[in-house]
């Protein structure tokens, strides 16, 4: 085995490009779905903290990026669930090709400096 | 749809934490079954999910704070903080919401009374369209409109709905046992169409009613309804005696209707077509006229020209001198009311500006002590607008308090307006209203932004590396520089506002000081109910006049009585009539245009005025129309008219006068020349006049009664007297002439009054503006003071230093305050006497009063600051 690789928290003001990420991809999901979403598809490498997750979402629903709505899950339970909206779309778009630039840029200090 | 949820989420955060408990619990009942799918027991399970997830109830909190905190529960919680801290310096709280309540309530009230005089339409349907017709004549300024003309005004024009006229006297009731004036209008047809108003209770005047020999008929004010006939509902079949006729009521007037004036109780109809009502040289109604809708003043005015120019190819004579003159009804009723009501509420809305530049001041000041707390809020994260908003929350919650307190203030200034202001128009109008309410909230809101702006944004730039290192003991410029700009504002303001509350309050005592020519102390006046229809046999009436003169100079204590026509002397009046000299060829380019007064022969010994030449005038037996029978009036000149129109003659006396456009009247004949007298108003510079010696020119003359004592002793006596002489008519407006003459400037000295309160209210708060910051630039700098003193400093520098820090500032604020005080000039101008409006004395004087009060107000700082312990000083740091 090599080194342990480490488990990033995930860094502050990524959050919500993640979470926004997740619901472009699917309908509609809950909050719980959507932090097994990330830690999945990151294969473990992100996870992301509860304590931060929902007072996230909370704002980013305030702010008009997110929808909820009240639902059953395929277990019966109750559970709320989140989807984007048309505004939340359009801010993905920005915090992606901003994000990009960011890893591009860091990169490029990393290769050089 | 989010700010709805917002708000619901505000209201019922109940609901909301419940609902965050439910997501929360579906989140731990999701990852217990994923651990326990890991092999964990079911509750080893639960309690991993519990703890990953921290505390629920403080997630449940955290999460909460992201719904609401964004927006009403945010002010509703920095409103709460604001509240705490405020708490802990109640002194604070309570100058600052006791400035507020004066500084709104005061200013709310002005505003309820500039509202309810200039601002708010008449309170009749479409008052805009009302409009006062008057007829303008070259040679006299005369303004009443003759009936047929009026008539032909209505019939001709193409742009009013009607126009009527009318004309107000007093009269007396006889139904009683004693007789009671009331105030009669008659009113000719249409008057009800040109108000727009109908009878509360039965009907208005019938057409035969107003038709000469018709049946008679009597509107009465909602007022005399409830007062005299105790609201009786069978008013309509009650009746009012007016002399010995006997009207009845055909309908009662709404209780808004108090038109002519608001002493009118009774309306008759007056006959446009009686017999004495043909003449076209008649002066009897004032106009009044209702506007076709859309149609503008503009086109009025061309309009009844054009009838007017045709009546004058028709009936040359009078007709050709004959103009037309409208005016806005309302502007007409309100007329010089309008410029004091706009100075009163300039005055006070400096004051309130000083108030708030006061609280800016005192904020800053607290800001600044602040500075550590605002700057551990930046460095924790919390945004610069949400430490401005904290700041505002604290103006707007004392705002706020103030402004509720201040309605309560306007509620009482409102009724302190009423009662003194009754000699102004509308004043019964000024009433605490929706309007009123609005207005005063929103300078509640414009007061908590202006006092709250600048701390705001001194807060917002705030530095959060100031909060680790620094405590902000040696920051000293920035706040103070704003502080310092601050109070100079508020002393410029106050130099400017006590400028012109001094030169009223001189205008005032130059008023005092003037001789104005006769004796003003010690005469009683008052007049006797009479009616218009006396003038048709003039004989009896100037006979009837002469006897009371005879009986009031008999009575003891009295030592002479006299009547003046038209207006008492001392109070301002305008009345001119047009002369030609007979012996200078009475040709009309020597037209002397003059002051014209109507009085009898014992008018001027009377009131004290010293005849210079001649003799006094007589008694003459008059004819029908009031002129001596077979020749001219006897006239009395002022030396002033004697110097300005008559000095190419040898003498005055004896010249004869003809009055312009009067053929009729034979020419006049000077008899003699009297002293200069400030007839006019104790502030007007003699004029020329010519006085007619007349004791009735009208029923209702005012008797002049000269005592040796008080003269309101002989009211009694005068009354009683009266009574058996006249038992039919009423006594009435009784006062002495000392206080009808200041009563004719009551509006100035209450205007006075108030400015001066406004200015030294100002003066006050500016101080302690001053002695706020000073002391506060004190402690800021109790080190660098120490450390001076330590070095051998001198206390007389340390107070030279500080004082004159304030001094320097104050110096600035005074020849500020100069200079806006003169560039205001012009809005005091028209209302000072005997000053101008750039008086040095009086700049003068107001800065050195400002320079005193703010010495002793920074010199109690600066010697504070002088008694400081170095040693105590230096060891604190």
């Amino acid at each position: 085995m090599g080194s342990p690789r480490p488990k990033n928290d995930v860094l502050q003001g990524t959050l919500s490009l993640l979470v926004l990420k997740t619901l472009a991809s699917n309908k509609r999901r809950h909050g719980y779905a959507i932090t097994s979403h990330i830690q999945r598809v990151s294969e473990d490498l992100l996870r992301v903290e509860e304590g931060s997750l929902y007072p996230a979402l909370h704002r980013m629903e305030q702010m008009g990026l997110l929808r909820s709505e009240w639902g059953v899950t395929e277990k019966n339970r109750e559970a709320r669930f989140y989807s984007l909206t048309a505004t939340g779309r359009r801010q993905l778009a920005l915090e992606e090709e901003s994000w990009n630039r960011l890893t591009e840029g860091v990169g490029r200090v990393l290769r050089y400096a | 749809m989010s700010w709805l949820k917002r708000l619901v989420n505000t209201v019922r955060s109940g609901r909301v934490e419940r609902e965050i408990r439910r997501e929360l619990e579906f989140h731990v009942a999701e990852r217990a079954d994923e651990l326990r799918d890991s092999g964990l027991s079911a509750e080893e399970a639960e309690r991993r999910a519990r703890m990953k997830l921290g505390n629920p109830l403080l997630q449940a909190e955290r999460t909460r704070d992201m719904d609401v905190a964004l927006w009403a529960d945010g002010i509703a919680r920095n409103l709460r903080h604001a509240a705490r801290s405020l708490g802990r310096t109640p002194g604070f709280a309570l100058t600052v919401v006791a400035t507020l309540a004066l500084g709104i309530g005061a200013n709310t009230a002005v505003f309820g009374a500039l509202d309810a005089v200039l601002l708010r339409p008449l309170p009749f349907p479409d008052a805009d369209r009302l409009v006062r017709l008057s007829q303008v004549q070259q040679t006299r300024s005369e303004s009443m409109i003759a009936p047929v003309r009026l008539e032909e005004w209505n019939r001709l024009n193409s742009t009013f709905s009607a126009i009527s006229g009318y004309g107000v006297e007093d009269v007396s009731e006889t139904s009683g046992d004693l007789p009671e004036r009331v105030r009669r209008a008659v009113v000719t047809q249409r008057l009800l169409e040109v108000w727009g108003v109908a009878p509360a209770l039965g009907r208005g005047f019938s057409e035969q009613e107003h038709r000469f020999g018709g049946p008679a008929a009597a509107l009465v004010s909602d007022r005399y309804w409830r007062s005299r006939l105790a609201s009786t509902p069978d008013v309509l079949s009650r009746s009012v005696r007016i002399g010995n006729a006997s009207v009845p009521i055909v309908g009662v007037m709404p209780p808004s209707f108090r038109f002519p004036d608001r002493d009118v109780d009774v309306w008759f109809p007056s006959p446009v077509d009686a017999p004495n009502a043909q003449s076209r040289h008649n002066t009897w109604y004032t106009g009044v006229g209702r506007l076709r809708p859309g149609v503008t003043l503009e086109q009025a005015r061309a309009d009844l020209s054009a009838v007017q120019a045709r009546l004058a190819q028709q009936f040359p004579d009078p007709d050709r001198k004959i103009g037309v003159d409208l005016r806005p009804l309302k502007q007409d009723l309100v007329g010089g009311v309008g410029r004091t009501l706009w100075l009163l509420f300039g005055a006070v809305s400096l004051l309130l500006l000083i108030a708030c530049t006061n609280i800016a001041a005192l904020f800053v000041a607290r800001g600044a002590a602040r500075r550590p707390e605002i700057a551990l809020r930046l460095s924790l994260g919390a945004s610069r607008a949400a430490v401005a908003g904290l700041v505002l929350a604290e103006t707007l919650l004392l705002a706020l308090v103030g402004g509720a307190l201040g309605l309560l203030v306007a509620g009482f200034a409102t009724a302190a307006f009423r009662a003194l202001g009754t000699e102004l128009p509308r004043m019964d109008e000024v009433v605490v209203n929706g309007r009123i309410l609005l207005y005063c909230s929103l300078s509640t809101l414009g007061v908590a932004l202006v006092s709250g702006l600048a701390p705001a944004v001194r807060a917002m730039r705030e530095d959060a590396g100031l909060a680790s290192g620094e405590s902000g003991r040696t920051q000293v410029s920035g706040g103070q520089r704003l502080q310092w700009v601050l109070v100079g504002g508020q002393v410029a303001l106050s130099v400017t506002l006590l400028t012109g509350a001094g030169l009223l309050v001189r205008s005032f005592h130059a008023l005092a000081r003037v001789e104005p020519g006769f004796e003003k102390s010690g005469v009683l006046t008052f007049r006797m109910s009479g009616s218009w229809s006396e003038t048709g046999e003039y004989p009896a009436l100037v006979a009837r006049v002469d006897r009371t003169i005879d009986t009031l100079r008999a009575l003891p204590g009295v030592e002479g009585a006299a009547t003046t026509g038209w207006a008492l002397p001392g109070t301002p009046t305008q009345w001119e009539s047009s002369f030609a000299v007979m012996e200078a060829g009475g040709d009309a380019d020597r037209r002397i245009v003059t002051d014209l007064r109507v009085v009898s022969p014992e008018y001027f010994a009377t009131m004290r005025i010293p005849l210079l030449q001649g003799e006094r005038c007589e008694r003459r037996s008059v004819d029908s129309r009031g002129a001596p029978s077979g020749q001219g009036f006897d006239l009395t000149v002022n030396r002033a008219f004697a110097v300005r129109h008559l000095s190419d003659f040898p003498s005055a006396v004896g010249l004869h006068l003809q009055a312009f456009g009067e053929t009729a009247l034979k020419p006049g004949r000077i008899v003699g020349v009297v002293g200069d007298a400030r007839e006019q108003g104790i502030d007007r510079v003699p004029v020329p006049v010519v006085y007619v010696c007349l004791s009735a020119p009208g029923p209702t003359p005012f008797f002049l009664v000269r005592t040796s004592g008080d003269p309101l002793a002989v009211v009694g006596a005068v009354r009683a007297r009266m009574k058996e002489l006249e038992p039919q008519r009423s006594v009435y407006d009784i006062a002495v002439l000392d206080e009808r003459i200041d009563g004719a400037y009551a509006l100035r000295r209450l205007l006075t009054l108030l400015l001066v309160a406004f200015s030294l209210s100002a003066l006050s708060l500016a101080s302690v503006g001053l002695y706020g910051t000073l002391s506060y630039a004190v402690g800021l700098r109790r080190r660098e003071v120490g450390l001076r003193m330590a070095l051998g400093a001198l206390r007389a520098d340390i107070v030279r230093q500080f004082l004159g820090q304030g001094l320097r500032v104050v110096g600035l604020a005074c020849a500020g305050g100069v200079g806006l005080a003169l560039a205001l000039r012009r809005v005091v101008a028209g209302l000072l006497y005997g000053v101008s409006a750039t008086d040095a004395a009086t700049l003068l004087g107001v800065v050195a009063m400002v320079a005193v009060v703010a010495a002793l107000a920074s010199l109690v700082p600066a010697l504070r600051a002088a008694r400081l312990d170095p040693m105590r000083v230096l060891r604190e740091s």
